[in-house]
């Protein structure tokens, strides 16, 4: 079930196709699992060659104008094939930014859409000129350019710190999730700009632009674990018949195509309402971020059990699965902090009737 | 998605029609056992939807109400569940499984008898399981000989829906053992006052009466009416069993989603103020709401899907199957929130689907969306087999 899309001029499905041509060509999902390690930064290059991150660009500063559901195929992509890359970030900023006036915002802009920023995304407390802290996991942190700060302080501007410039160290932080490139980010005295855009309006944003694309994301690699699994147990014989043709297995393979199409159909919809800002968006996006990871893990985590003996073995790829599934649950925050998060306001339109 | 400016200005107007014409207290009417107030509130509601217009959206357009799209359908569905109107419980079959099938494959004096029948009130019932003939329907063994110008028929016939109260009934029956079981399946139209008829209410684990079996001892049925050829009977209850056209799910789905507020009500209701919820209680409250949310967005897809006439194998059995796990999960945790005060709820509300606001009614009940319309189980083959394409298992 595909969903339609008339805001955009440019069709989901070529976009898809160019995505899974790209990806399907550049990474080599086993390559960190073997001598090498995850490194994101050539394929945030090729994605920029491409022209994706000029996507959801407004037109009149040389983008494309489309919205975020031109991104969603995209993200979903990037998911199935593993993508040691993330592009989420940036294109969240992207969304931000578009809101801001400032000097800084605007050289941002501008380079943002020449492709030569790359931006990492990190909620902070209160912001001075000067920043010292130190970020120990952020995924991306190597390929980025600039760090773009967002107080919780409802009412405080947002800050971007040049990570090219005096005071910053990024350190590649080995995980168990060797799909993804992750950084120790450390600010020492690092100089910060200020945007005029305030932490009130783009923390809402980012978090729904980035829980939409982990669920695309989770949704791909889900999609890709699940069908990986079916076409395994077709080919496995015990007993003289395929082990696939067991209702046990069966069954419990339908369960989570089930659970799969649902968290897709309100990906679907969550993308259009955040797309155009429509009623709930914020919280939508969180709920199908959850019920996209929830499938994920689950789907993943069944994935290695199914394959029996030979799934538990490092040669082949059910962990690359369950280990990504295991980090997109808490990466943007643990499953059940989200739904505190939401849930008063999830509570008082249940209790609108709506 | 724009919606189209015929089926935005027909919910207006149906949202005016409803202020006027729900009857303030059908709760009340339905409430407990009294099944004569049951019957004559169903009564009641079907004349005032005949009446404006919108009990016939999906008949043929030289019957009055008829000829409307499937979206305005939809439509007209999503705005009485929103309007907590009645369902259509006793006249359900009637309209949809009974007409359509007439309309399709009846002959015209069928079609003339019955049609205008059905808009004033004849009860209709479904004759298709039999005791051991459920998930695997064409096993069925119903007798009917041919002895002149009538069948004579022997069997039973159970999980008729209101079978107690029919008039008439859709009756498959074989008239021929030879070949593969789908073959020599006849379809035939019954009349329940038929000498040899007996219709026995089945009560439910719910303690409600919502279905009957039907037990026939050489009841006599003129071969004028049997719909389509005799043995070919089984592509005309494809016909009968697609009828509805996923509008029941549209149906129970807002139902649910509009519900949603009983859960909170649920939890709040031993004197807890909403912000001091346990934590634990919020998350599933917030699970539930974004499932429910998930399966609204999936049944407009596929009925937008099937207007445009590209529905995927598999798709309605994806959502019957999300539907009914959501229904047991949902009505458990209301059940669980409610606490002991649902253990001494007795009380229930006839033909209410899940807004009887009585948790262990609607629990137990939620059971009939695991099972009835083909199970859990059955549902779960298709979606492995003809949406997975995982290998199948030998039938016998």
């Amino acid at each position: 079930m595909s969903g339609v899309d008339a805001m955009n001029t440019i069709d989901q499905e070529e976009l898809r196709d160019a995505a899974r041509r790209l990806l399907t060509d550049k990474v080599d999902r086993r390559a960190p699992w073997g001598e090498g390690e995850a490194d994101g930064r050539a394929l945030v290059r090729d994605m920029v060659e491409l022209g994706w991150h000029l996507l959801t660009a407004p037109e009149e500063l040389g983008g494309l104008g489309q919205s975020f559901t031109a991104l969603a195929p995209i993200y979903e992509e990037m998911g199935r094939a593993l993508a040691p890359a993330t592009l989420a970030d940036t294109m969240a900023a992207l969304d931000v930014i578009s809101l801001d006036d400032s000097v800084a915002g605007a050289a941002l802009r501008d380079r943002l859409i020449e492709g030569s920023a790359h931006i990492v995304v990190a909620e902070c407390g209160s912001l001075g000129p000067r920043i010292d802290t130190t970020f120990p996991l952020l995924e991306g942190g190597l390929a980025a350019t600039h760090l773009l700060l967002l107080p919780t302080a409802a009412e405080e501007s947002c800050g971007i710190v040049d990570l090219g410039r005096e005071g910053v160290t990024a350190t590649p932080v080995e995980t168990w999730d060797r799909s993804r490139s992750f950084a120790e980010l450390a600010l020492h005295d690092a100089p910060c700009e200020r945007l005029q855009v305030t932490g009130g309006v783009a923390i809402p944003l980012v978090r729904a632009h980035k829980d939409l694309a982990m669920a695309w994301d989770s949704l791909g690699a889900a999609r890709r674990s699940l069908d990986e699994t079916v076409t395994y147990m077709g080919t496995r014989q015990q007993f003289g018949r395929p082990i696939g043709s067991f209702q046990a297995l069966k069954h419990r393979a339908a369960d989570h195509k089930v659970t799969l199409e649902l968290a897709r159909a309100l990906a679907v919809h969550a993308s259009q309402a955040y797309a155009l800002r429509d009623g709930a968006w914020s919280d939508l996006a969180a709920q199908a971020r959850l019920l996209a990871t929830d499938a994920f893990h689950a789907i993943t985590e069944d994935s290695v059990q199914m394959h029996g003996g030979i799934g538990f073995t490092w040669e082949f790829d059910c962990h690359l699965f369950l280990k990504r599934a295991l980090m997109s649950d808490i990466l943007n925050g643990a499953p059940e902090l989200v739904r505190d998060r939401i849930s008063s306001s999830v509570i008082a339109r249940a209790l609108r009737r709506e | 998605m724009r919606e189209d400016r015929k089926v935005t200005d027909l919910r207006v107007e149906l949202r005016a029609w409803l202020a006027e014409n729900v009857p303030k207290d059908w709760r009340t009417q339905q409430a407990g056992d009294n099944i004569e107030g049951f019957l004559a509130s169903q009564r009641e509601w079907l004349s005032r939807l005949v009446k404006g217009g919108y009990a016939t959206p999906h008949w043929a357009p030289e019957w009055p109400g008829g000829g409307r799209s499937l979206a305005e359908q939809v439509a007209i569905f999503e705005e009485i569940a929103r309007a907590d109107a009645p369902r259509m419980s006793l006249f359900f079959v009637s309209l949809y499984h009974a007409a359509m099938t007439l309309m399709e494959c009846g002959t015209p004096e069928q079609r003339a008898r019955h049609l205008p029948a059905i808009l004033k009130g004849e009860i209709w019932c479904q004759g298709f399981s039999e005791p051991n003939a459920g998930s695997d329907l064409a096993s069925l063994r119903t007798r009917a000989e041919r002895k002149g110008d009538r069948y004579i028929v022997s069997g039973q016939k159970i999980w008729s829906t209101l079978g107690q109260f029919a008039d008439q009934c859709l009756l498959l029956v074989r008239t021929d053992n030879s070949g593969p079981k789908q073959v020599g399946i006849t379809f035939l139209l019954m009349d329940m006052k038929s000498k040899g008829v007996q219709a026995r209410p089945i009560k439910q684990i719910t303690g409600d009466e919502e279905f009957a079996e039907i037990f026939l001892d050489e009841v006599e049925i003129p071969v004028e009416n049997r719909v389509g050829e005799e043995n070919e009977g089984w592509k005309v209850a494809q016909v009968t069993l697609s009828s509805e056209r996923g509008l029941t799910l549209v149906e129970l789905t807002e139902r649910l989603a509009l519900s949603l507020w009983r859960l909170v009500e649920a939890a709040t209701a031993n004197g807890h103020e909403i912000d001091r919820l346990d934590v634990e209680v919020r998350r599933r409250v917030v699970d539930i709401a974004s499932r429910i949310e998930a399966l609204r967005a999936m049944i407009a897809t596929l009925m937008a899907n099937r207007m445009a006439g590209r529905e995927a194998v598999g798709d309605a059995s994806i959502i019957k199957l999300a539907y009914a796990r959501l229904s047991r999960d949902f009505t458990a945790l209301g059940l669980r929130l409610r606490g002991m005060a649902a253990q001494r709820d007795t009380r229930y509300v006839l033909g209410a689907g899940y807004e009887t606001g009585n948790w262990m009614f609607d629990f137990m009940n939620s059971y009939q969306y695991n099972i009835a319309g083909g199970s859990n189980e059955i549902q779960r083959n298709i979606v492995s087999e003809r949406v997975l394409m995982m290998p199948r298992e030998k039938l016998a």
